[in-house]
C-alpha cells in the first residue's frame, strides 16, 4: 500500500469534457437536426462570429463549409457524438451562421392515395 | 565652700556625662557590629535563594521547552497520521473519480443519439466537481496529482479547468491556439485555475462573467482571469498573497469544519510545479484579476498534435471542390449540383482502424471504391442518357 500511494494516477478521458464542450446547452427537441437533416454553412454569416467559435463548432464550420452534409455524417467526422453535434448545430443555428434542411417526414414521403390512384390509373390503361 | 560644692558638682555631671557618653558609644558600636553582621548574613542568604530561584526557572525553562517540543512533536505526529491516512483514502478518489469520467466519456459516446446524454452530461459535470476535490484534497496532503501524458494547448486546458468549477458556462475564454502546455504541467495549471475560477464564481454574482485571457509578457505565460466580483480589501490581499506564495500552508486540522483550501492548494502546486500566482490585480469590472504567471519551462509555443489519425480521414475523403475551381459545379441558379466524387465517400472510419496496421485500411478502400464505382456507373449512365435535371452548363 505504501509503495503504491506515491505512484502518479494517469488520466485517460479527453481533456476537454463533452458538456464545456456544449457549454452546458441542453439537447434541442427530438424533431431538430435529425441525423438525416441537411446542414449547410451560411455564405453571410460574419467571419467575426465565425472567430469567436469554439474549436469543435469550428470544425463543423469547416466540415459543412462548401455543402450540404447529413447531421450523422457530421457527428461521424467531428467524432463527437450525434447528440452533441446536434446542440452545436442548434447553437450555431441560433447564431445564423448555418442553413438547416429538414428531411422530408414519412407521412409525406408515402401519400398511399396518390400512389394506389396511379396505380389503379395504370391498370385501367394498360389492363394489367 | 559653695564654690568647692559647685566645682564637685561639676565635676561629677562632667564624669557622669562622660561614662554616658563612653557607654553610648560602645553601644552603637556593638549596634553597628551587629547590624553589619546581620546584614552579610541577609544578603548572603539573598543570594543562595536567587541562585535556587534561578535554578528553579531556568529547570521550569527546560520543562516548558520539553514541554513544547513534545507538544509540537505530537502535532507534527497527528499531522502526518491524518497526512497518511488521507493520502491512502484520497488516492482511492482520484481513481475512482478518474475511472468514472471515462467511463461516462464511453457511455456518451456509446449512446450519443440517445435523449439520455444530456443526463449524462450532467452527471459528468459533477465527477469532474468531484474530482477537482480529491485533486484539492491530495494537494493539501502531499498526495500526487492524477496527471496527463500528452500535452495540450493552453485554450484546452483552461476550458479543463472551467468544467471543474459549479457554473462553468459564466466562464468566457478568449481564443488562443499556437501556445501549447507540456504534459507534465497540463494536470496542476488545469488545477490552479480551476480553484481560481471557483474563487473567482464563488465571490461574485451567480450570472456575472468571468473571462479569461491569455498575454505573452517576456518569456512567460499569463493566464489572466477576471471576475466581477466584489473585489478585496488590503488585509485579504495580504492573506491571500501569504497563502499562494506556498510557504504558509494551514495545517489540516486548522482548516476547520467547512474547510476552504482553494488558496492554500493553488499555492502549494504553484511552488510545486514552478509557475506564480498572483491575485491582487483589479480586474476590468473592479473585481479580482488573478493571474497565472507560467515560466517559459512550462509551455512551448508548438501547435499540439491535434490526433492527426483522426484528421487525415476527413481531409482525404472530402475533397469537395470550391466554387473558384470548378465553376460549372453549380447551375446558373447558383444551387449547388451533385458531381462525380472526386474520391470515394468512405464510411467514416473509426479511430481505432485508422491508427492501426497496413493492411486494413486497404481492404477497406477496395470495398469502398466498388460502391464508389456503381455510383460512377449511375451517374454516366444518367449523364449520357438525358440532359441534367439540374440544370445545363451552357444554359
Amino acid at each position: 500500500m505504501s509503495d503504491g500511494t506515491d505512484e502518479e494516477l494517469e488520466l485517460t478521458s479527453p481533456l476537454v469534457p463533452l458538456f464545456v464542450i456544449t457549454n452546458g446547452r441542453g439537447l434541442p427537441s427530438d424533431h431538430e437536426y435529425e441525423h438525416t437533416a441537411l446542414v449547410m454553412a451560411h455564405d453571410s454569416g460574419s467571419s467575426a462570429a465565425t472567430r469567436a467559435l469554439s474549436p469543435e463548432a469550428r470544425k463543423v464550420m469547416d466540415l459543412i463549409a462548401d455543402g450540404f452534409l447529413s447531421v450523422a455524417e457530421v457527428s461521424g467526422h467531428t467524432h463527437l457524438p450525434l447528440g452533441i453535434v446536434r446542440i452545436l448545430l442548434a447553437q450555431l443555428e441560433e447564431d445564423g451562421l448555418i442553413l438547416v434542411r429538414k428531411p422530408i417526414p414519412r407521412v409525406e414521403r408515402a401519400e398511399r392515395e396518390l400512389l394506389s390512384a396511379v396505380l389503379d390509373g395504370l391498370r385501367t390503361k394498360f389492363g394489367a | 565652700m559653695n564654690r568647692d560644692v559647685l566645682i564637685w558638682c561639676l565635676g561629677a555631671v562632667a564624669v557622669i556625662a562622660v561614662a554616658a557618653v563612653v557607654a553610648l558609644v560602645a553601644r552603637n558600636r556593638a549596634l553597628g557590629a551587629r547590624r553589619r553582621q546581620f546584614e552579610t548574613e541577609s544578603a548572603q542568604r539573598l543570594a543562595e535563594a536567587e541562585s535556587r530561584l534561578s535554578a528553579a526557572l531556568s529547570d521550569l525553562q527546560k520543562f516548558r521547552a520539553e514541554q513544547d517540543d513534545a507538544l509540537r512533536d505530537a502535532e507534527r505526529t497527528a499531522e502526518e497520521s491524518t497526512k497518511a491516512v488521507l493520502k491512502g483514502a484520497v488516492r482511492f478518489l482520484q481513481s475512482l473519480a478518474a475511472e468514472q469520467t471515462t467511463l461516462l466519456d464511453g457511455i456518451q459516446r456509446k449512446h450519443g443519439g440517445h435523449a439520455v446524454l444530456s443526463d449524462l452530461l450532467d452527471v459528468n459535470h459533477a465527477t469532474a466537481q468531484m474530482a477537482r476535490k480529491a485533486q484539492g484534497i491530495a494537494v493539501m496532503c502531499g498526495a500526487p496529482l492524477s496527471r496527463r501524458s500528452q500535452p495540450a494547448s493552453v485554450f484546452d486546458v483552461v476550458r479543463n479547468a472551467q468544467g471543474q468549477i459549479r457554473n462553468f458556462n459564466r466562464v468566457q475564454i478568449m481564443q488562443q491556439s499556437g501556445i501549447a502546455l507540456k504534459a507534465s504541467a497540463v494536470s496542476p495549471v488545469a488545477l490552479a485555475v480551476a480553484e481560481l475560477l471557483d474563487n473567482a464564481a464563488s465571490f461574485s454574482q451567480h450570472d456575472a462573467p468571468i473571462e479569461v485571457t491569455f498575454q505573452r509578457v517576456q518569456k512567460n505565460l499569463c493566464i489572466v482571469i477576471d471576475d466581477a466580483g466584489v473585489g478585496m480589501n488590503d488585509e485579504d490581499r495580504q492573506k491571500a498573497t501569504v497563502l499562494l506564495s506556498g510557504n504558509a500552508a494551514p495545517r489540516l486540522s486548522q482548516l476547520g469544519a467547512q474547510p476552504k483550501f482553494g488558496l492554500p492548494v493553488v499555492g502549494l502546486i504553484a511552488r510545486q510545479y514552478g509557475f506564480k500566482v498572483d491575485v491582487t490585480g483589479v480586474s476590468r469590472y473592479g473585481g479580482v484579476r488573478a493571474v497565472v504567471l507560467l515560466p517559459e519551462e512550462l509551455w512551448t509555443m508548438e501547435e499540439t498534435p491535434q490526433a492527426p489519425a483522426q484528421e487525415a480521414p476527413v481531409r482525404r475523403i472530402r475533397h469537395i471542390p470550391t466554387r473558384e475551381d470548378e465553376p460549372e459545379s453549380r447551375t446558373v441558379h447558383g444551387l449547388p449540383k451533385r458531381g462525380e466524387r472526386q474520391s470515394p465517400t468512405a464510411s467514416v472510419t473509426d479511430t481505432g482502424s485508422s491508427t492501426g496496421g497496413n493492411t486494413r485500411p486497404f481492404k477497406k478502400a477496395r470495398g469502398v471504391g466498388g460502391l464508389a464505382a456503381i455510383q460512377r456507373g449511375t451517374m454516366s449512365g444518367r449523364a449520357a442518357e438525358a440532359p441534367s435535371s439540374e440544370g445545363t452548363e451552357d444554359a
